[in-house]
């Protein structure tokens, strides 16, 4: 079981790493996102243009300003992102026969989806990581504001944001490579898709702060799973619960009870469709 | 599943000899909307044996392989691969077959090489065997010297003929190869062919192989069952089923006659005629032997001074059986699902006349 999963991750690596518009995307789509986005859209300034000196923390769950607060939602965008593309590449296998060879083979049916979700989270945590070096070095280049870390920040604080990473990206590509396989129609599964993305990234508080929404968005976006992902890896950059929703345990539990929803639904999912018709 | 009720019996003992690696008995599959992909095929692959299955688009053989090979559950009746049920141990046949499916499923960003070992791996050979049969299977079907390129790069034929080294790599007992020259040029094809008639000679494989080329199934098969309509019409020896047509035809048109050309041949002697019919000054003969009655025919002619335009004979090919057999031409076949079925049964076994 062990040999045939590392062969298939190495497959879908392969085929990433080999088509250099992926590579590019890799840096350009982070890129994109921090400098036009996390830039311009400076709603610390204006909230500062009034006299009241309100303390930016609260707004920005814990960080001194906006860019800061955005590029740790954006990681969590791009864990969604990378996700949604492992759904996408198992409709192609199947379009392709690929799906259809695993199935003859003499492979546990699990492997399947399991060698997928694994090798969407190895692409997924690096561009992750792409985004907190480009969003860190924004601070060298003169006229931009970078991601700054706390001077605290540690080993256990890094190895804690890559856990609720980690996390989010199992918990993601187990739906989307569930999606995958029991969706049979590129267009729906498209549409599917973005019926899922857009409201889970913007009733989170990934890129918009929970302050500045309307109550009922707000109530929403506090049970939004990236809300806990954000809310716990801010904590544990910026080390201040200022500004936060929840503990860091709590934000752990909700994403942990989320994976285990997503696993849960993404193994009914692909064993039916897996299943002999 | 309504009707695997007795998939559980022990295996008939004439069944279960060394000698047959597929039995299909009755086998069925009725998808929702009682459309009969495969009504109730009852026949068994013996070891070593070259089986085809042949049949217009839409008769049911994908269906059928699918079945045996794991990938579709039958609706009724009963299979074995090996030994083992294909509904309640896929498992253990899918390890003794080898699959090269109708569309291309090699990897376009891997090389050759990389596909062979991710089929190697996913099939679990040996990883101190793997390298050399990748050698061996890359060599059998002359790619080893492509084999470190990109497969986008390859041909159809090449990435045709890797599908085929890859459905090797654990050496099954039973190769099933659906439409293996499907989409290929002529060239390609015959070599293809080449490459599976020297498997066979060389290995003893027993393969399965499904066509809608009458000429592949001559060339390549033992013995050929013929499908149409998820029904198998007709199995037996090319050379069998090719005598089951009955007989040389020979037309034959005279420039000028105010004779029955027809009544003149009959009354030849030694000529037995099988059917004939006439038009014009044109006669079309079916004779037991082209070569003898030909001179007969030809000098009798001479003798009453009729001159002869035009002598063309068909010997019998499987063109015409599979016409015999299911009413219709192969080529032009649009399957629809039970159409022309009755008709084709009515049909069976006489000899039909073409304008």
């Amino acid at each position: 079981m062990i040999r045939e999963t590392i062969a298939l991750i190495a497959r879908d690596l392969k085929r990433w790493y080999r088509t250099p518009a992926q590579i590019i995307l890799v840096f350009t789509t982070p890129l994109m996102w921090l400098l036009l986005f996390g830039q311009a859209f400076n709603i610390g300034r204006l909230a500062q243009i009034g006299d009241t000196m309100t303390d930016l923390r609260l707004v920005f769950g814990g960080a001194t300003d906006y860019f800061s607060f955005m590029a740790i939602g954006q990681t969590a965008f791009i864990m969604l992102f990378a996700s949604f593309f492992s759904g996408v590449s198992i409709l192609w296998d199947r379009k392709f026969g690929f799906l259809s060879k695993l199935q003859v083979a003499p492979i546990p049916r699990a492997v399947i989806p399991l060698s997928r979700i694994a090798s969407s989270l190895v692409k997924s945590m690096l561009q992750a990581a792409v985004v907190i070096v480009l969003a860190a070095s924004f601070v060298l280049v003169p006229g931009l504001s970078g991601l700054r870390f706390s001077p605290s920040f540690g080993f256990a604080d890094a190895l804690g944001l890559a856990l609720f990473l980690v996390l989010l990206g199992i918990s993601l590509s187990a739906l989307f490579v569930a999606l995958g396989l029991i969706v049979r129609n590129e267009e729906t599964l498209f549409g599917l898709i973005n019926l899922l993305n857009f409201p889970l990234m913007f009733t989170s508080s990934a890129l918009i702060p929970i302050a500045l929404m309307p109550d009922w968005l707000r109530t929403i976006a506090l049970y939004n799973p990236i809300t806990f992902v954000v809310d716990g890896m801010r904590q544990l950059v910026f080390d201040t619960s200022v500004g936060a929703e929840y503990t860091v345990a709590v934000d752990l539990l909700g994403i942990g009870i989320f994976s285990a929803l997503m696993i849960g639904l993404g193994a009914l999912l692909a064993r039916r469709a897996l299943l002999r018709g | 599943m309504a009707n695997l009720s007795d998939e559980g019996a022990t295996k008939d003992e004439s069944m279960s000899s060394e000698d047959v690696v597929v039995v299909v008995d009755q086998l069925e599959k009725i998808y929702s909307g009682d459309v009969r992909a495969v009504d109730s095929i009852s026949f068994n692959v013996e070891r070593g044996e070259i089986f085809g299955f042949l049949g217009p688009n839409g008769a049911g053989k994908t269906t059928t392989i699918s079945i045996l090979t794991t990938q579709t559950l039958p609706t009724g009746g009963r299979a074995e691969v090996l030994g083992y049920d294909v509904v309640k141990e896929p498992g253990k046949v899918r390890r003794g077959i080898g699959l090269v499916p109708q569309e291309l499923t090699v990897d376009d960003e891997l090389t050759g090489r990389e596909n062979m070992e991710l089929q190697g791996s996913l099939y679990g050979v040996p990883y101190s065997d793997a390298k050399e049969r990748i050698d061996e299977l890359l060599d059998l079907v002359r790619l080893a010297d492509s084999a470190a390129r990109k497969v986008k790069t390859y041909s159809g034929g090449m990435k045709k003929r890797l599908e085929l080294a890859e459905g090797l790599i654990h050496r099954p007992e039973v190769l099933f190869l659906d439409e293996p020259t499907l989409g290929l040029d002529i060239q390609t094809r015959t070599s293809m062919w080449e490459h599976i008639n020297k498997l066979k000679k060389e290995t003893n494989m027993t393969i399965f192989l499904t066509t809608h080329y009458l000429e592949e199934a001559d060339a390549l098969c033992d013995r050929i069952a013929i499908i149409d309509h998820g029904n198998v019409i007709a199995l037996d020896t090319p050379g069998e089923l090719k005598k089951a047509v009955g007989g040389d035809v020979i037309e034959i048109e005279v420039t000028d006659c105010d004779e029955d050309i027809l009544e003149i041949i009959n009354g030849v002697p030694g000529i037995a005629l099988i059917d004939g019919t006439c038009a014009e000054n044109k006669a079309r003969i079916k004779v037991p032997d082209s070569g003898a009655a030909l001179p007969k025919i030809l000098t009798n002619f001479i003798t009453r001074d009729i001159q002869v335009a035009s002598v063309m004979v068909k010997k019998p090919s499987l063109d015409q059986a599979f016409l015999e057999f299911t009413g219709r031409e192969l080529r032009d076949e649009e399957s629809t699902a039970g159409n022309s079925k009755k008709e084709a049964g009515a049909r069976k076994g006489r000899f039909r006349r073409r304008r």
